[in-house]
Parts: structure tokens; sequence; C-alpha cells
């Protein structure tokens, strides 16, 4: 079973693994001081698995950072066959928690992956143990596309309002699709479900820093660069009640957007392929979204897009291409009735970043920070394109967004 | 850089004072020049200030460093041509900086065509530009400024044998502002300059241009009527961004008439606030500082006041009670040569003993307070003075650019150059300077650089209210900046020991102040006193956000992945 797995788990794992019967579902539940949702988590977990998967023989994983609040002892209540596991996490960000939630997301990942396989699973789901949002059904449409062959990797979608989830669908997840040739709605959702053959096929691959945030977009890419089969499930409302999570809108821009970055670093061969306008198949009906929309203040936006103009134009100039720094100084931000920001120039703008980063003109962590009046200029023009509109008009904006990401390819490519 | 083009740019602007003869020579003269001064804006823009102040750059015979001009229209043989000041100019505007120039209004030098023609008597065309009198008893009321060389303010010329009215030295003619032709005739200077691009003036002597029998002769209605007018001017000509600052060494209500209702000058400079940060230092008490605010009148919202901790003059104590100043006198000027007039000729660095806690304290104040600072040339890197030189000559020496030959500054013959490098073994060009500085993270002006950089950040420092804390220990200055929803709080010890202070807090409870210099979150404010401690000289910048103000700002902050 283990052959091939590229890091031995460690014994006191080991040791836990030589008591437990093969398994066809893994759920691991990655944690780092969740002792307030954990409960909650591991309850809907054993709902799921007992009303859609009952008889199927199931693990539980959980993978912890070095939690100090009792987190791991709760794990224990489900009554589910449970191995526990420690991993290593880079002190920084044990002090500092990324925008996921755990420390060494990477290691905690690749610890699961081991596990999962070592039990013969045929099915590896992650979730999260903040996620307090979650009900049973989320089991079901993550895990049965694996089970009943067909599918390999299976990504969440969940219900949002327009406005929520804005980095991920202005940048991140045109971003993504252009570089990986798919369309994905959340490539950044914490959840996943994963087939035995993805799991083989990962043990082998060259895994990126486990100190680093990446690792779940690595896994993304390498399974649609390989034609494994990747679908989206369709899931309710993501809500999160973290103490730990990064939560500042600097912080969370600076490492996700980062963390894309980082993979066109060091991966290349998962990118640089022409983009491709392919949906990914979804599963499931779309739930409503979430009720009462946040109060979106445009003006505001306006406002820090404007004085990232005067405070930061130093940096941006160093970062964007002549063009590029002369197309955003002459955007009208002065005139909300006026202000638009073509998805061209965007894309560009967002690629003249990933290429700035690539070749290290500016100090990486102010380029990231310094992106965020950029994206806040780039929010308010979507929202003032669209607040008069229907959810229909909202989602066609997007799809503009993203073909103009794919069309501008070459560009990053060129520049790169 | 490309910024914003404001109207009202220099309320966000940091000034930077230098005088062309000493900041670089460019063709080995032995005198700066305006191309060496091209030659280093790239050192002034990485410094990171937006607007520099030339000193007077016109022909002039230097009996009082320029301030004696002799041609408004051209500009001093030794610093170039007016061409050369142009590729200034524009080699300025392209990197973003904006440049303004001493003038000095109130009077010539005696040297000047005008005051020649004027001399010969009542029938010249130019007889009425200047202040003429049969007698030496006028205006007795009006106080002789420059005590130590002036015994008044009336001078006989054989020439014409009449009395010309001077408010300081006698070879400096006062112009007569009641003549329309000398109104004409200046406004004429300033269209000149202005039309080259030269975003404003710092107009030297304000308060004296129009004098009256009875009174002092100062701050007259006369002389703000002409201001306003001048700015009305310029104003619709001009398009209403370029700026006038005011050199009124007042007290702060009679600067205050000086801003008008923001139709008369654009700034004026703070001068009773200067030497009381030098007094709530050395008396390590913030009272000092906090009790000019409460004498300070509010100024119209288009206006700003300019703060300097020292400048080309004396370091000037005319704002200060006598008590004050011989407190002052006692603490910062122990050698006779070191006091001039009513003030100190003495650098930054050198006032705070070298220092480097209290020069970048007193630094952080400049930065913080309401205003915009003014950066005196060559303060950045703590260079030190030489009192020996003569009048305020021992604080216009060479800019310290290297450990080469005359500093760097000049490929001339060192005994050629305008004035000597400073070269005792602490302040001089071989200890300080901007090679040395620039690779070291630590030095005076990387940290200079550093702070100028925070200032940049954020608009309420230019723009803000500010409010005194009052915590119980007064060696600790404490204050909140604030603008719309933007708050800053600006934690200062004065004293040499460290200090605790309990600040109150409450209004914030919730909040975890940002260290803004090192980006390093303090624990969160709670319901009471907030407890800080602070080394020697120490201060934080604290920028004060409501966690709330995360979510309800934009409205997309919950759930932005």
């Amino acid at each position: 079973m283990t052959a091939g797995l590229a890091v031995a788990l460690p014994p006191d794992v080991e040791r836990q693994l030589e008591n437990l019967a093969p398994a066809e579902v893994a759920v691991s539940v990655p944690t780092y001081n969740n002792a307030a949702t954990i409960s909650k988590v591991v309850a809907a977990i054993r709902a799921g698995l007992e009303k859609y998967f009952e008889g199927v023989p199931a693990v539980l994983i959980n993978t912890d950072a070095g939690s100090s609040d009792g987190t791991t002892e709760r794990v224990g209540e489900a009554a589910l066959p449970l191995v526990r596991a420690i991993h290593p996490a880079p002190p920084g960000q044990l002090a500092a928690v990324p925008f996921h939630g755990i420390p060494g997301r990477g290691a905690s990942i690749q610890l699961s992956l081991g596990i999962a396989r070592h039990l013969g699973a045929r099915a590896l789901v992650v979730l999260e143990a903040d996620a307090v949002s979650i009900d049973d059904e989320w089991l079901e449409r993550l895990v049965r596309p694996v089970l009943e062959p067909g599918a390999d990797l299976v990504l969440p979608v969940h219900a949002r309002h327009r406005y929520d989830g804005t980095m991920t669908n202005l940048v991140l997840a045109p971003l993504v699709g252009a570089l990986f040739g798919r369309r994905l709605h959340q490539p950044f959702a914490g959840a996943r479900a994963m087939s035995a053959r993805l799991l083989d096929r990962l043990a082998e691959a060259p895994w990126p820093p486990p100190g680093r945030s990446e690792t779940d977009l690595w896994l993304t890419g390498t399974a649609i660069a390989e034609d494994f089969a990747v679908r989206e499930a369709r899931l309710g409302p993501w809500r999160v009640e973290s103490n730990t999570r990064a939560t500042d809108l600097p912080t969370m821009v600076a490492q996700t957007l980062g963390a894309v970055f980082s993979l066109m670093d060091g991966y290349e061969e998962l990118w640089r392929r022409p983009a491709a306008d392919v949906p990914t198949p979804s599963e499931g009906a779309a739930a409503p979204p979430p009720g009462d929309p946040a109060r979106v203040d445009v003006e505001r936006m306006l406002r820090a897009f404007q004085r990232g103009l005067s405070d930061l134009g130093t940096i941006w100039e160093q970062v964007l291409a002549p063009e590029t720094w002369g197309d955003v100084l002459s955007l009208e931000s002065g005139d909300p009735a006026r202000f638009h920001f073509p998805d061209e120039l965007w894309a560009r703008a967002v690629y003249d970043f990933a290429v700035g980063h690539h070749h290290h003109v500016v100090y990486h962590d102010h380029l990231l920070r310094s992106f965020v009046p950029l994206y806040l200029g780039r929010t308010a023009a979507f929202v003032l394109a669209t607040r008069a509109r229907d959810a229909a008009a909202a989602e066609a904006a997007l799809d503009a967004t993203a073909a103009a990401f794919e069309e501008q390819k070459p560009y990053l490519v060129d520049r790169w | 850089m490309a910024r914003p083009a404001a109207l009202d740019w220099y309320k966000d602007a940091v000034f930077y004072e230098v005088h062309v003869k000493a900041f670089m020579d460019g063709n080995g003269d032995g005198v700066g020049d305006f191309a060496g001064l091209t030659e280093r804006l790239d050192y002034v823009q990485e410094l990171g200030v937006d607007c520099l102040w030339i000193l007077p750059m016109y022909p002039s015979p230097l009996r009082d460093d320029g301030y004696d001009i002799a041609d408004f229209y051209g500009i001093h043989p030794s610093y170039g041509t007016v061409q050369d000041f142009q590729k200034f100019l524009d080699a300025a505007h392209a990197r973003g900086l904006r440049v303004i120039a001493d003038l000095v209004m109130n009077h010539t030098s005696d040297q000047h065509p005008w005051f020649q023609a004027s001399r010969s008597g009542p029938s010249s065309g130019y007889a009425d530009y200047y202040v003429w009198s049969p007698t030496d008893h006028r205006f007795p009321d009006a106080r002789v400024i420059f005590v130590d060389t002036e015994k008044s303010n009336w001078t006989l010329d054989p020439a014409r044998g009449a009395y010309y009215w001077h408010r300081f030295f006698s070879h400096q003619p006062d112009l007569n502002y009641d003549n329309p032709a000398v109104r004409r005739a200046m406004l004429d200077v300033m269209r000149f300059w202005l039309d080259r691009g030269l975003d404003g003036f710092r107009c030297d002597a304000v308060p004296y241009l129009v004098e009256r029998e009875g009174t002092n002769c100062e701050n007259l209605p006369e002389t703000h009527a002409i201001l306003k007018e001048f700015r009305a001017v310029i104003d619709r000509e001009y398009g209403g961004a370029r700026v006038l600052l005011a050199e009124a060494n007042q007290w702060p209500e009679d600067v205050r008439p000086y801003f008008g209702d923001g139709d008369e000058f654009h700034m004026a400079f703070n001068f009773p606030l200067m030497p009381r940060l030098y007094l709530g230092l050395r008396l390590e008490d913030s009272r000092p500082i906090t009790d000019i605010f409460t004498q300070m009148p509010p100024i119209p919202p288009a206006c700003q006041w300019g703060l300097f901790l020292r400048n080309h003059d004396e370091l000037t104590l005319e704002m200060v009670t006598n008590e004050e100043r011989a407190f002052m006198y006692y603490a910062y000027a122990r050698e006779r040569d070191m006091k001039l007039n009513l003030g100190i000729r003495r650098r930054l660095a050198p006032l705070l003993d070298n220092d480097r806690r209290r020069v970048e304290l007193l630094n952080c104040l400049l930065l913080t307070l309401p205003g915009s600072p003014i950066i005196y040339y060559g303060d950045e890197i703590g260079m030190g003075d030489n009192v020996l030189l003569g009048d305020r000559n021992g604080v216009r020496t060479p800019m310290q650019w290297s450990r080469d030959r005359n500093a760097g500054f000049s490929k001339a013959d060192p005994d050629a150059l305008y004035l000597p490098v400073i070269a005792d073994p602490v302040y001089g060009y071989e200890a300080v300077n901007v090679a040395a500085q620039m690779p070291q993270p630590s030095s005076l002006l990387n940290v200079m650089r550093q702070l100028l950089a925070a200032r940049r950040t954020s608009s309420v420092f230019g723009r803000g209210t500010i409010e005194f804390l009052r915590p119980r220990n007064s060696r600790v200055l404490a204050y909140l900046r604030r603008l719309e929803d933007e708050t800053l709080l600006i934690v200062a010890n004065l004293s040499a020991a460290p200090q605790p202070v309990e600040l109150d807090l409450v209004a914030f409870a919730g909040v975890a102040p940002t260290e803004m210099l090192g980006g390093t979150t303090f624990p969160p404010i709670g319901r009471g006193p907030y407890f800080l401690s602070l080394g020697p000289h120490g201060f934080y910048w604290f920028r004060l956000e409501h966690p709330g103000d995360g979510d309800r700002p934009y409205g997309i902050e919950g759930t932005p992945i």
C-alpha cells in the first residue's frame, strides 16, 4: 500500500495504523486550536457518514499543527475509527496563521494522503475544522462522485452573494483558470475530495515545500495537467468561525495571491500551456445565497484606490509595465459615475504583478500588499457595473473577466 | 512618480530647504550651482521629500546671503543662468518634485538699480520706490530687529541727502509699497518666475511692507491688503496650485491674519512651536509643547503651518518669554559665540549634543505635529556647524556627500570653497556623509527615509486634527491625530530615562494599535488605562483602527476568498 509514498509516516502514526482495519472513505480534518468549532464539524461528518455511507468503512484523520486548546481531545468524541497525527509547522505561521487556518497545511495534507493510502481508501476528503456552516450533505456531495467512479478531484462551490468572494471572483479564479486552462469557481476552497488514483499519482510527485500555502493549488493544477477528472460540487454557504485565521484584507490578499505566484515560480510546466475555456462539470443543485448581503462601500474603495495611486505609485511604477501603469493612471477614479476598469487592463495588471514577483522587482511582501488598493479599485468597478443589474448580469461580468485573463495569457508568457 | 495634482498639494508635502551654493558644485569653482543641484535631484527624491525650497538665487552682493537682491530677474552668476535654473526646474518636475523659491518682497540690495536711481533725487522715475525721509524721527515705535549690528531703522544717504528706511541691514532699503508702481513691479517679478513653472514663493519678511506713523509698522492692515491683492492675481493667472509661504516671525495671534480667510498666504511658518520643542526636550516636560497649542488659533481649511526644527537662520528665540530664553541659552548655547541676535546659530545635531535618540525624537515630532515639515539640508545626515564662521554662515557650509576631497561637494581647490567644509572629528565630512550612511540601514539618513515613508502612508499627518492626551507622566507627550475615520496615536518620551505611561484610550476599547514603523500589532485597548513603556527618547506611531473598521469600510472583507 505504501509503495511510492514520498514521505514516510511518523512512527506513532504507523503504530496507530497497525490496529486499524482498511477504510474506503478517509475523512481528514486538519486542526489548529479549533476547540470552539471542531465538535460541530465532527458531528456533521458522523451524521453524513451514517446517512449517506451506511456500511462503508470509514476513518477519521486528524492532523494537528500543535493545538493547545484541547481540540484533538474533542475530535475523539466522534466515536469513529481515528488516526491522529501531529505535523510540524513554521513558527511564523503558528504566530500568524495563514488564511486557510492551518500552519504548515502542506505537511498536513501530505500526512493525510499517506494515511489514506496506507488504509487503502478509495476516497480522501479534506474538510475544515472551523467551517461551521457544514451539514451532512457536504460529505455526500464531495465524496459520492469519487466513489461512483468518474471523479478524481472534487472541489466545492459554495453558495455566495455576488459581492462575497471578490478576491476569488475577480483575481484568483480568473488567474488560476487561465493558468490551468480550466474554469474553477473557488480554487482556494479549503475542502476537497480525491480519488485513490489521484492520491497514488500525487505520492510520486514533487510537492511544494511543506511550510507554504500553495499545496492545494498545486494539487489541483497537477490533477488538471495530468487529465484527472476534476469536478465541482455545489454546497451551501461557507461560514467560518475562527480565532486563528488571518482575517485582515491585505494579509489574505498577500497570502492567496502569493500562493498563486509561488506556484507559478515553482511549477512552470503546470501553467505555460495555452489557456483554454474549459468549464468544470459540477454536481448538485445550486443553493440559494445566504441572507443579507454586506453593504458595499464603493466610495471608500475608490478612495483607497486613489490613495494607492499616490502612496504606492513608486512601487506600482516598478511592478507594472509602462503601458499598464499609464493606463491605470488614466482611469477616472474621481467620478464613480464614470469609473470603469477594463478587464483587459485588469488582466495585464495582475500578470504584471506575477512577473514582478517572479523577477523580484520589489520585496515580495511589499509587492503583494501593494496590490490591495488596485484590487479594491477593480472591485469598486465591478460593483458599480453590476449593482443595478440582476444576478445573471453579474455572472456574465465575471465570465468576461475570466475570458480576458485567458486572452491575455500570451502577454504573461511573453513577459515571463 | 505621478502624484495627484491637488491644488492643496502643500498640505501633504514635506519641504526640503536648500542653498544652491551649498548643495553641489557642478562647475568646480567652489560654489554650488544649479547644474550641481540638478545632478543631486535623485538623492532628494529618494529621501522622500516633495518640494524643494531654494534660498535666494538672484544676483546679489551677498552681504546678507542673497537676501539683498540686486536683480529680481536673474540668477546669481555663481549659481548659473536662468537657463540652468530652467533645466533644474524641469528635471525636478520630471521626478515629481516641486520647487518654491525665496523672494524678498520687503527690500532690495542697495546695489539694485531701482535704489541707485532712487538715490539721485525726487525727480527720478524711481524716486518713490523706497521710503525716504528728511529726518530719522519718523516711525519711532518700530523696533530695531538686528540689534547686534544696527542702531536705527533710518540711514542717511549722502547722495540724496535724505534718510532711507530699512527694517533690516542698512544696505537693505525697504521698498515703498504705498507706491502702486512698486506693487506692479513686484507682481511682474513673480509672474516672470511662475511663467517658468516655479511652484511658489517663500516670501521673506512680509510683516514689514507698509509703514504708518504711530504704529510699530508690523502686520498693518495695509500690508495685508497688498498681500491679498498679490494672492488674488496669482490664483487668477496661474490656476490656484502655486503656493505662497509667509515668513512672519510673530506670535501666533499676529501670524493668523496672514492666512486671511484663506485668501492671503497658503502657508506660514510656525515660529512659536519650534523653540518649545527644544524646551520640552531639555526640560523633559511635555507642557511647553502642549501649552503653545492652546494659544494656536485655528486657521482656514485650505491653509497650513510650516514646521521646522532648524533653518538657515539662527534658531530664533523671539517667540519665547525672557525666562524661557534664558533657559534656552543656558541649555543649548553655553559658548558665547553660539548666540546671535535673539537666537542660537547651531545645526540640529550639535544642538542636541549629537544624541541620535534626541535627533530622531525631534524629527518624529516634526513629522507628526500638525503642519507641513521643512527639513534643512544636511540635518537628515546629522551635519554639524562651525560657529567660528561668523553671522549665520556656520550652518550654511557645503553638503557632505562623501569622504572625498571637499566632502565630495566640489572639485575646486579647498581654498576656493565659498565656506570651508566641516572638518572636526565628530561632525566632519569624513565621519558624517551621505555615501557612508546610504548603505547603512541604521544610519540617520535611512531612519529619516523610513520616517518620511511612513508619513506618506497617511494624509492624517498633513490634514488631521490634533488632540493631546495629557497623561499623568508629563515626560511623555501623547496625541491623537484624526481625519475622517482614520486615527493615529503618537507617543513620545521626552526624557532620557525609560518612562511608563498610562493613556486614557477608552474611546478606542477593542482596538489593537498597529505600530506604523515596524508594523507590529500591540495588545488591544481595554476599558482601563492603556499602559505603554518607552525607552529613552523613544516614540511610537500607532494606527488605531476599530476591529469593526475592517468589516464596515468596504463591505467585502468578510469573505474575500
